[in-house]
């Protein structure tokens, strides 16, 4: 005997979503909803209806699961391939590689951080929607984390400046800056959580973090880590998506939330650009091949995508464009100069290396900045006498940095690229000095957050950081001969050169790492 | 005869990070590793959270759980993200066959009814069981001290809401279709008395505020209702012609014999610990104890229930899963023998 089967009455896909995810929530009768959901009122964000969020994606666990491991399939083939083949040594440059240094040190650990704090929303948030979205994203996360180590594990094994990436994170100077931007958002709660890094990061700056990384890669022969952006992709539009419908869901719910998103966007956004200073350096000086200027990627991912598009829509919720965005769009056309000669200045204690832009280069650079490069051009001419005189310029002292950005306070104001930009607040006795205006609104809404900062500067006066000494701290960093200071001539560049074929023409350079071993003025 | 590619030799500098070798020394690493070892920060935190000012972002003060060295413990099934989203889509793919097959052939509607039954009312409730260990999960993997304890949790969160999603394609199959089966279960485990006590155990769970606990409460919890409904109920309906219902508990059953890995050994390394393995024991044991109690008592209804039903004998069965529960942490040297 046989029965027929019925035919079954499908249910719509949206109610078929429903029912594998937030279906799955009920009331609580035996605990309180403040004790099940503890994080989700004393941000002052007032949510009446949970179920008014819109999933943005209809990913299920089979589905997801099957699409990633796929993808990753594909990944990990194109990183094997890359080893077995000696890939790197087809890269335009190892200088290139300076890039990457900092994407490993100053980025992957935070991914690692997104992972983590996305795990929070997914036990934290009220609606089941949401939570099931943001624990997709948590998974997405520790993937990038991995895959960026597993891209670049490889170079790790040729190469300096890659080898105590998760140690330099939590102590060298200038990975402070992503390290106590992403420790910022993950002390605050859920929802400034949303908008800091679901929204602002990922959606409202995530073209200029990203893009320039991954386009850098595509030019000059990074082939895994190209790929790995582009395998990154899906996840990241998903994570657009997420940001998006968390800040219309915030602003829908009550008027009230539109006060406090407002200040967060104003917060983020500078706390992100300012952040994106070591991304603009990056752009305009650590490539051998240029992918764009960091004004030209500012004006179509930033000016254009967001201010004439994003802005205008959130206009209808009374959002305006976030606080000291002028001031981010004059610092275009120098923000990435000066955060260069700050890092070029202290390169001896960093884990990448730097080297006065080629002739070619400077070319590239006056073409792209008329306005502002030739101030700049002259300083390094007369670095370029300083070398040649057997003196490169490192700063032996110890910078000023800011409170909030933790940058050192290298940047000018916008009228004049002669004046240091200097901003100070009195809090509780106490003076604090910010870098921009920007740093010190935030430092003025929140002093008490700000002034726990792990300045490093200040830490290495207190005698935490190995000793009292330059060589101390360097070694409490963990540097290694040729992981920073000059590029040419460091250990990079002379394999580079042998493994080229080009070694005689090596000769004339100082053996060893000139720069670790501390010459210069 | 080999063919001899020639390829340009390059003698590397270090086979691996340093935070890799200075644990193992200077061999190549897995992949395993350097997606594990040391990626959560332990020091110089810059701000305390708003949430919890006495303590730091990431802290081992989370709970009375402790490892002097959270990298004691590693997951014995290596999964890093890629191995996990592969391991599980073959998962999903299996079930998602056999669902296939199961429509194909209507088996659900040849299901006994008795057996019916019991898929309404005993197994299909669960789905929220599984939401609830979904939290559970992620609150450990958010707040749980070192990366290879939370990257399990992690992904165990995630699996429970596959595993909640298995349940109601189950019941979205069973009701031909439709969701009525799972708006009908969802009625039971909001308002069947034969329910409440669970629920009641299950929200207590999700409040604990220490994320070791509840991981242990849960787990203590998930052995019991495994063993029940997905071991001893499939063995039942076998032998009373229910083999969909095994066609279905072989998943889950499937997936919480490779859950046990990681838990299994992380008990192992939380008893072995020597700075906190005594404290950590009887912190063990005190959870173990009462979560066993509290689920004899509360489980107790649901088993009557499918007594109702079906002759298979789950009052005796829940008993003795209790008691083999025990029996396992006493094994892992995590309880003392009664």
């Amino acid at each position: 005997m046989t029965i027929a089967p019925k035919a079954p009455r499908k249910l719509s896909m949206k109610d078929r979503y429903s029912a594998l995810t937030r279906d799955l929530d009920w009331e609580p009768s035996y605990v309180s909803p403040d004790e099940l959901f503890p994080q989700t009122k004393f941000e002052g964000i007032i949510i009446h209806d949970w179920s008014k969020w819109e999933d943005p994606f209809r990913l299920t666990v089979d589905a997801y699961t099957k699409y990633q491991a796929e993808k990753d399939k594909r990944l990990y083939a194109v990183l094997d391939g890359f080893a077995q083949s000696q890939g790197h040594l087809s890269l335009t440059d190892a200088s290139y590689l300076n890039a990457m240094k900092l994407f490993i040190q100053g980025i992957a650990p935070n991914e690692y951080n997104a992972h983590r704090n996305f795990a929070m929303l997914a036990r934290h948030l009220n609606g089941g929607g949401p939570r099931f979205a943001a624990l997709c994203q948590c998974l997405d996360e520790i993937r990038h984390a991995q895959t960026e180590i597993h891209t670049l594990a490889n170079y790790n094994k040729y190469y300096g400046g890659f080898h105590s990436f998760l140690h330099q994170h939590e102590r060298v100077w200038y990975l402070s800056v992503p390290k106590s931007f992403f420790e910022d958002a993950l002390s605050a709660g859920p929802f400034e959580w949303l908008i800091s890094i679901g929204f602002s990061f990922e959606y409202l700056l995530t073209n200029l973090l990203f893009v320039p990384f991954m386009s850098g890669a595509s030019f000059n022969g990074d082939l895994p880590t190209m790929t790995f952006g582009f395998s990154a992709q899906s996840d990241e539009s998903r994570h657009m998506t997420l940001g998006l419908e968390a800040i219309k869901f915030l602003l829908e719910q009550d008027e009230r939330n539109v006060p406090i998103v407002q200040y967060w966007l104003d917060k983020w956004f500078w706390r992100g650009y300012r952040l994106l200073a070591l991304v603009a350096q990056m752009l305009d000086y650590m490539l051998p091949r240029k992918v764009m200027s960091w004004k030209e990627a500012f004006e179509l991912y930033f000016e254009e995508q967001m201010m004439n598009g994003l802005f205008q829509d959130l206009a209808y919720y009374g959002i305006r464009p976030p606080l000291h965005v002028d001031k981010a769009i004059q610092e275009k056309e120098y923000v990435s100069h000066q955060a260069y000669w700050i890092l070029y200045q202290f390169g001896h204690a960093a884990a990448f290396t730097t080297s006065v832009p080629t002739d070619e280069h400077m070319k590239w650079l006056e073409e792209q900045y008329p306005n502002t490069f030739p101030t700049y051009k002259t300083l390094w001419e007369k670095e370029k006498k300083n070398i040649e005189n057997g003196g490169r310029h490192f700063i032996r002292g110890l910078p000023q940095l800011c409170q909030v950005c933790q940058i050192p306070m290298g940047f000018t104001e916008a009228d004049d690229p002669f004046v240091q930009a200097q901003r100070e607040s009195i809090f509780e006795g106490e003076r604090y000095n910010f870098c921009s205006d920007g740093c010190q609104y935030i430092f003025d809404h929140e002093p008490v957050k700000y002034r726990q900062a792990w300045l490093p500067v200040h830490q290495i006066y207190q005698g935490n950081c190995g000793g009292p000494t330059l060589p101390d701290v360097l070694e409490w960093y963990n540097l290694k001969p040729g992981d920073g200071g000059e590029y040419l001539g460091s250990m990079d560049h002379q394999n580079w050169l042998k493994w080229h074929g080009e070694a005689d023409s090596a000769e004339g350079i100082d053996e060893g790492d000139a720069a670790y071993a501390g010459k210069g003025h | 005869m080999q063919i001899e590619l020639r390829t340009q030799v390059i003698e590397p500098q270090r086979k691996t990070f340093t935070h890799i070798s200075d644990r193992y020394g200077d061999r190549p690493s897995t992949r395993y590793e350097e997606g594990t070892i040391d990626l959560q920060s332990t020091v110089n935190y810059h701000y305390k959270p708003l949430w919890a000012p006495d303590k730091d972002i990431y802290s081992p003060d989370f709970s009375e759980l402790k490892l002097a060295d959270p990298y004691s413990f590693m997951d014995p099934r290596q999964y890093y993200y890629a191995p996990y989203v592969t391991a599980r889509a073959d998962l999903h793919e299996a079930f998602g066959s056999t669902l296939g097959y199961l429509e194909k052939r209507g088996l659900f509607e040849r299901l006994p009814e008795a057996w019916g039954g019991v898929l309404q009312n005993v197994v299909l409730p669960l789905r929220h069981y599984e939401a609830a260990a979904q939290m559970i999960s992620a609150y450990a993997g958010r707040y749980g001290w070192g990366t290879s304890i939370t990257q399990c949790a992690s992904y165990a969160s995630f699996d429970r809401i596959g595993n909640a999603q298995i349940l109601s394609r189950t019941g979205i199959s069973y009701g031909g279709g439709t969701a009525e089966p799972l708006a009908l279960a969802k009625t039971a485990w909001l308002e069947d008395d034969a329910w409440q006590p669970m629920r009641k155990h299950v929200e207590q769970m999700m409040v604990e505020q220490d994320w070791g606990k509840s991981l242990v409460a849960l787990d203590v919890t998930d052995r019991i209702i495994y063993q029940l409904l997905f071991v001893h109920l499939d063995d039942a309906a076998i032998t009373s012609g229910a083999g969909s219902y095994s066609l279905v508990a072989q998943h889950l059953s499937s997936w919480f014999a490779d859950q046990r890995k990681w838990l299994d050994a992380l008990y192992k390394a939380w008893v072995a610990d020597p700075e906190h393995g005594a404290a950590n024991a009887a912190t063990i044991a005190a959870v173990v104890d009462t979560t066993i109690a509290t689920v004899r008592e509360a489980m107790a209804p649901v088993a009557a229930a499918a007594d109702s039903l079906i002759d298979a004998g789950t009052t005796d069965a829940l008993s003795a899963a209790a008691d083999q529960a025990r029996a396992a942490y006493v094994t892992l040297g995590a309880v003392k023998e009664n």
